[in-house]
């Protein structure tokens, strides 16, 4: 029997399936320690929406026959992970972490889940969420039925949101890996609080059935791990056509990075405003390495910023009128009343006077924000910004503190590139950078449609210079 | 003040009855409105005016059948 140490707990995938080959532990050993340490300290950040230790250790001992037959599925095989707590489990609870959903069970597994289970990864655990993926428009840390989010590096923080238990999971090593979804910013949010790597897919690249809808044309599902190879192993996994997703790009993915062109050749778009202005001053020493470090890459960096367009209108008006129409059986039920966030409540209820023209108005600027990006995307083949402006906020405020806005520049440099790159559909990676007051921040690349591999490559190229990604929080 | 015309309203007119209105508000008696959601519904109507102003081609279809 291995002795399980934090090595094995933060190791990538590529580390865990080096050791697996090498029988230093068996799939089933493997899971077992995972799923105990889950169940042991998930609840302490509130990150463990329902443990599935049972069920893992028997899918665990079905791949332990598979090696010893030498059937080998890749990568993932024997690899345990989780799964943010909207994707359907068959005749498992599956809470959308709210309340009024706290007994909902489907008959299916969502086709993400499907995918990894045919690699031999081993699902261990649904992890918590902001309730309804916060659709409403929250403003606590507290808004799930699984309490704040808490992060692995300072307990009184935020993990971020709304994939908060996914953040949390993998930043403290209970998972190697786990499923996040992303309508706008719930992926990337997460993983740079949590100090992890985070990949938002290209809209339609991953399947969304079997997963919770919040907003049909902007939710995504991707990867969240230690590393952007391991986000390009999971991705390649969980990728491909459905008929089941009426989004579905019908596009697959290999992760390829070696294929692509190497940094040198790359121009990245940023703002210095960002970096120099707009971001908190304790966190700007460490912004300003990761600029200088993805110089040194060779790559040519210039200036751009996004077109300017109401992103934040934007966004907020066609996932609330999605959403209000989604979940209007839960509004006009009343049920709505036992969400945890009151501004969750609220904007719920509010959601359903949206007219059909702000919606129209809303998809039909949406035309231009793509045609515009686009565009942008002719000049430069990457942006680059910081994920977050700051590090995580304490988890006992509200989530709207804001330092007086007569303190921002006018110059809104590319720090609307979550909101901007969800409503175009594109892919993005957060990478962390270092730390502001012991907390880690993250920058973030983003890409044309199905741009995944060139982003990975310079992710992977960025963390070969970089060992941000490897520290680790003290988790006892 | 909100001057929407909801379904029990319209009905409520449809029948012409005053006994159908007072049906009406005895079935959803109007509770205090509380901050949060006259909040909602300021920042949903701050929105609507953002989008009024934004000028766009006629041409311009929305982005249905959603593809990036």
């Amino acid at each position: 029997m291995a002795d399980f140490t934090d090595d094995i707990f933060f190791a990538t995938i590529t580390e865990l399936n080096a050791k697996l080959k090498a029988r230093e532990f068996s799939p089933v050993e493997l899971v077992r320690a995972f799923a105990q340490r889950l169940e042991q300290l998930g609840p302490r950040y509130n990150a463990l929406a329902l443990p599935l230790t049972g069920p893992a250790i028997k899918r665990a001992k079905d791949v332990d026959k598979e090696l010893k037959r030498e059937r080998t599925r890749g990568l993932l095989q024997g690899i345990p992970f989780g799964a943010k707590d909207l994707l359907s489990t068959a005749g498992q609870p599956t809470t959308w972490g709210a309340r009024p959903y706290a007994d909902q069970v489907f008959d299916y597994d969502a086709a993400v889940l499907q995918k990894l289970d045919k690699t031999g990864a081993v699902l261990i655990g649904k992890l918590a969420m902001v309730e309804l993926a916060g659709g409403g428009g929250y403003n606590i840390a507290g808004a799930s039925m699984f309490g704040p989010g808490l992060n692995p590096w300072d307990r009184t923080r935020w993990s971020g949101g709304s994939s908060s238990g996914s953040g949390s999971a993998v930043a403290a090593g209970l998972v190697p890996f786990a499923i996040g979804s992303e309508t706008s910013g719930s992926i990337l949010t997460p993983a740079a609080f949590c100090g992890i790597t985070g990949l938002r897919p290209t809209y339609g690249l991953v399947s969304r059935y079997g997963a919770m809808a919040l907003s049909w044309t902007m939710d995504k599902l991707g990867p969240m791990c230690h590393s952007a190879e391991d986000c390009g192993l999971v991705l390649a996994a969980i990728a491909g056509s459905d008929a089941n997703d009426p989004g579905s790009a019908h596009k697959s993915f290999y992760y390829t990075p070696q294929y692509y062109r190497p940094p040198k050749d790359l121009r990245i778009g940023y703002a210095p405003v960002d970096f120099a202005e707009r971001a908190d001053a304790s966190a700007r020493p460490a912004f300003e390495q990761a600029l200088a470090a993805i110089r040194e890459t060779g790559a040519q960096l210039i200036e751009t910023r996004l077109p300017d367009l109401p992103y934040g209108a934007l966004t907020s008006t066609i996932i609330v009128a999605e959403a209000c129409s989604i979940f209007e059986p839960l509004i006009a039920s009343g049920k709505v009343d036992q969400l945890a966030d009151p501004k969750q409540i609220a904007g719920l209820k509010a959601g359903l006077e949206i007219s059909a023209q702000d919606y129209l108005k809303a998809m039909r600027i949406r035309t231009i924000v793509q045609q515009k990006i686009r565009r942008l995307f002719t000049e430069v083949d990457i942006l680059l910004a910081p994920s977050r402006m700051g590090p995580a906020p304490k988890a006992d405020e509200p989530l709207d503190h804001r330092p007086p806005e007569s303190t921002a520049p006018k110059d809104l440099g590319l720090s609307a590139l979550i909101p901007a790159g969800n409503l175009a559909g594109i892919p993005a990676l957060s990478l962390p950078c270092g730390f502001a007051s012991g907390l880690p921040v993250a920058i973030q690349l983003a890409g044309p449609p199905f741009s995944e591999n060139v982003l990975l490559a310079m992710g992977k190229e960025f963390q070969t210079r970089t060992d941000w990604h490897r520290k680790r929080p003290k988790v006892e | 003040m909100n001057d929407k015309i909801t379904r029990r309203r319209l009905a409520a007119a449809a029948l012409g009855s005053a006994a159908a209105l007072h049906a009406a508000s005895r079935q959803a008696p109007a509770p205090a409105i509380p901050l949060d959601l006259n909040a909602a519904k300021e920042q949903g109507r701050k929105y609507s005016e953002t989008l009024a102003k934004f000028d766009l081609p006629m041409s311009t279809e929305p982005a249905f059948q959603f593809k990036a």
